[in-house]
């Protein structure tokens, strides 16, 4: 761990501690105010955006605890979070059962698929897993889209707003405060989650799985425990976003955002707390940059190609994850953690 | 009748040119146990570079697709060279990952330079359709099962006698062993790299001259490539051959005869569960090599 000088434990609850110092509680504090205290900060369009970020921070560190911690590369992840978001639509809009329901049930069925999908990773790894889950990605959408029955015409539904008891939480700001609550959650719970056994577990099955087999690490539980834990977390995305955006279309859950949420966790950093959201932050301003900035630049010079506004962000979201992979593997993250420790040393570089 | 006959030549025909696309994938595990997730965004954007040259150029045949095959040259160097050469070493994930984001990139691009949804390519081939039997057959599937079993022999033939396709197969067989007789490695790489996107480019253009040029149906004839090498096994150049058809087959078949017995568009989604099912069953494919894994 990097603290401070001067900084001793003399228990192991003060060893084990997250937060160590007097300066982190204050950042922590005081980030938690700046958030709470988001929406009269900001106009409807950042939270809009910022319930985006939260949303996709949930997915997105739900695929680091499959990809990151324990290895097991998933390229379907938005397939899963649709489970998720048509689950809830259904157990709320049609069977009439209260949100949490069917926020849980939508994080549980997720996680249920998730483990179907993810049985073929306990003989295969690497290209044939990714080939397995790009499978599974397009299997649930094709049956998102043809399930009518259940779906609505093409896959097309309309989502209640989320709702507590009486309270339905109708205006943008509940909506932020109730995905910040969530997101929060999640995050903790990762936090955690990677300093317990299990997590301890993933990380050994992600290093070498045979050695961790070895070790006494029973494979077929922990990589399908992986695999459900990280579904989970889309799902739990996937409802909260069809309640949010209240309606639903599979153009929701693409196969390119699949490719997306991993370029996200590679941008943050694989297996750190603090990737999945340095990750989606940096990759969801680069969107609303690019939505701003790509007309004006029309404007300016038409000679552009008229797809110019189109295919730009693609581009640079492929540039971005190639350019982070050779020149930054390590991620955000990483850059996070110089950046602290040459503030802690400072003005002493060492 | 007539049906069958039509569906078991039009999917033998698109599963040729399948597997000649996947011999590119299986060229480039081999030799560098690279996964090329951007297969599909490769044929996609050199199929618009012949529509390209061949349309909007108003190029000939004779000098338009040469072209295409410098071009895809180029593409497999500069991808090779720029963006797996700095990965040599890194883990799976980071390979994989960084052929995901070419995908993505290669998407964008095609996106800035052709805007269209849909065009068609100028007919390369004769246009009335054949009758074989009782069934009528439009003659670009002919010719596409045709060109693609033509390279294919010239393929085998340049990897059995060639210096450099024996180059390429000692590498795919021992790295360490190549270097040590003083192949350069990275250059094998390169090269396959280049070969593969030359093939893509060609499936790429026997493809679009059946159908038309648009995003969706390219992408996924790269997917479909990887559930023939999946099918056949990723190290295996035999495997493409028998699966390309049997995927071929399986699409045409069952897109025709089992879309009246459950849902409709079951053809999309046939490639996918064949891949599952592999997984469950044998997961090295049918002529892929069977690994023991070591500690």
């Amino acid at each position: 761990m990097s603290l401070p000088a001067g900084i001793r434990n003399y228990t192991y609850a003060e060893d084990m501690a997250i937060f160590r110092t007097k300066t982190h509680w204050f950042f922590l504090i005081a980030l938690l105010l700046v958030l709470f205290t988001a929406p009269f900060w900001f106009g409807n369009h950042w939270l809009s955006i910022a319930n985006r970020i939260g949303i996709t921070i949930i997915a997105v560190t739900g695929l680091n605890i499959l990809t990151g911690y324990c290895g097991q590369l998933s390229i379907g992840h938005a397939g899963f979070m649709a489970v998720g978001a048509y689950t809830s639509a259904v157990l709320v809009g049609r069977l009439d059962l209260p949100f949490i329901v069917g926020l849980l049930g939508a994080g549980v069925l997720a996680g249920l698929i998730g483990i179907i999908f993810g049985m073929p990773s306990l003989r295969v790894k690497g290209f044939y897993l990714a080939i397995t889950t790009i499978a599974a990605q397009f299997i649930i959408i094709w049956v998102i889209e043809h399930w009518t029955s259940v779906t609505g015409p093409n896959g097309i539904m309309d989502v209640s707003p989320a709702s507590f008891g009486g309270i339905v939480l109708k205006t943008i700001t509940s909506e932020f405060y109730l995905i910040l609550g969530i997101t929060i959650i999640a995050i903790f719970a990762v936090k955690n989650l990677a300093r317990t056994r299990i997590g301890r577990a993933f990380v050994a099955i992600r290093d070498n799985d045979l050695a961790a087999e070895v070790m006494g690490v029973n494979l077929f539980r922990y990589k399908l425990t992986a695999f459900f834990i990280g579904c989970f977390f889309a799902g739990i995305a996937g409802s909260l976003l069809a309640h949010t955006s209240r309606a639903i279309s599979p153009d929701y859950f693409q196969f390119k955002d699949s490719i997306l949420f991993i370029g996200m966790i590679i941008i943050g950093g694989l297996g750190t707390t603090i990737g999945p959201i340095l990750g989606v932050v940096f990759i969801r301003l680069l969107d609303e940059l690019v939505t701003q900035l790509s007309p004006t630049l029309q404007n300016a010079f038409p000679d552009l190609l008229p797809g110019f506004t189109s295919g730009i962000a693609p581009m640079l979201f492929g540039l971005v994850i190639v350019l982070f992979l050779i020149f930054e593997p390590r991620g955000l993250a990483h850059r996070w953690q110089l950046f602290k420790a040459a503030y802690r040393y400072w003005p002493f570089s060492y | 009748m007539a049906e069958l006959l039509q569906y078991v030549i039009t999917g033998v025909s698109l599963g040729m040119v399948y597997a000649l696309i996947a011999l590119g994938f299986v060229l480039i595990w081999k030799s560098s146990s690279v996964a090329n997730l951007a297969l599909g965004q490769i044929v996609l954007i050199s199929s618009w570079f012949a529509y390209g040259m061949l349309a909007q150029a108003g190029l000939p045949p004779w000098l338009g697709i040469p072209l295409v095959i410098v071009f895809a040259l180029a593409l497999g160097w500069v991808i090779e060279r720029f963006t797996l050469r700095p990965l040599i070493g890194q883990p799976i994930l980071s390979l994989i990952a960084v052929t995901l984001g070419l995908a993505y990139f290669f998407e964008g691009l095609v996106g800035i330079i052709w805007p269209k949804s849909l065009a068609s390519l100028p007919p390369l081939f004769p246009q009335d359709p054949v009758h074989i039997g009782t069934a009528v057959i439009k003659q670009e599937f002919l010719w596409a099962a045709v060109i693609s079993l033509v390279l294919f022999g010239l393929l085998s033939l340049f990897f059995r006698y060639h210096k450099s396709g024996i180059a390429m197969r000692a590498t795919a067989d021992d790295q360490m062993a190549v270097q040590a007789c003083g192949i350069p490695v990275t250059r094998i790489f390169s090269q396959s790299w280049m070969f593969a996107c030359v093939i893509a480019a060609i499936g790429g253009i026997l493809i679009s001259s059946i159908g038309n040029i648009s995003k969706a149906p390219l992408v996924e004839t790269g997917l479909q490539a990887f559930s023939v090498v999946i099918l056949g096994g990723l190290d295996s150049f035999v495997g493409c051959m028998v699966a390309g058809p049997i995927i071929g087959l399986a699409e045409t078949i069952g897109g025709g005869y089992l879309t009246k017995l459950t849902w409709e568009g079951i053809k999309e989604v046939i490639p996918f569960v064949i891949i599952i099912i592999v997984m469950i069953i044998r997961p090295y494919g049918l002529f892929g090599e069977r690994r023991i894994e070591r500690i």
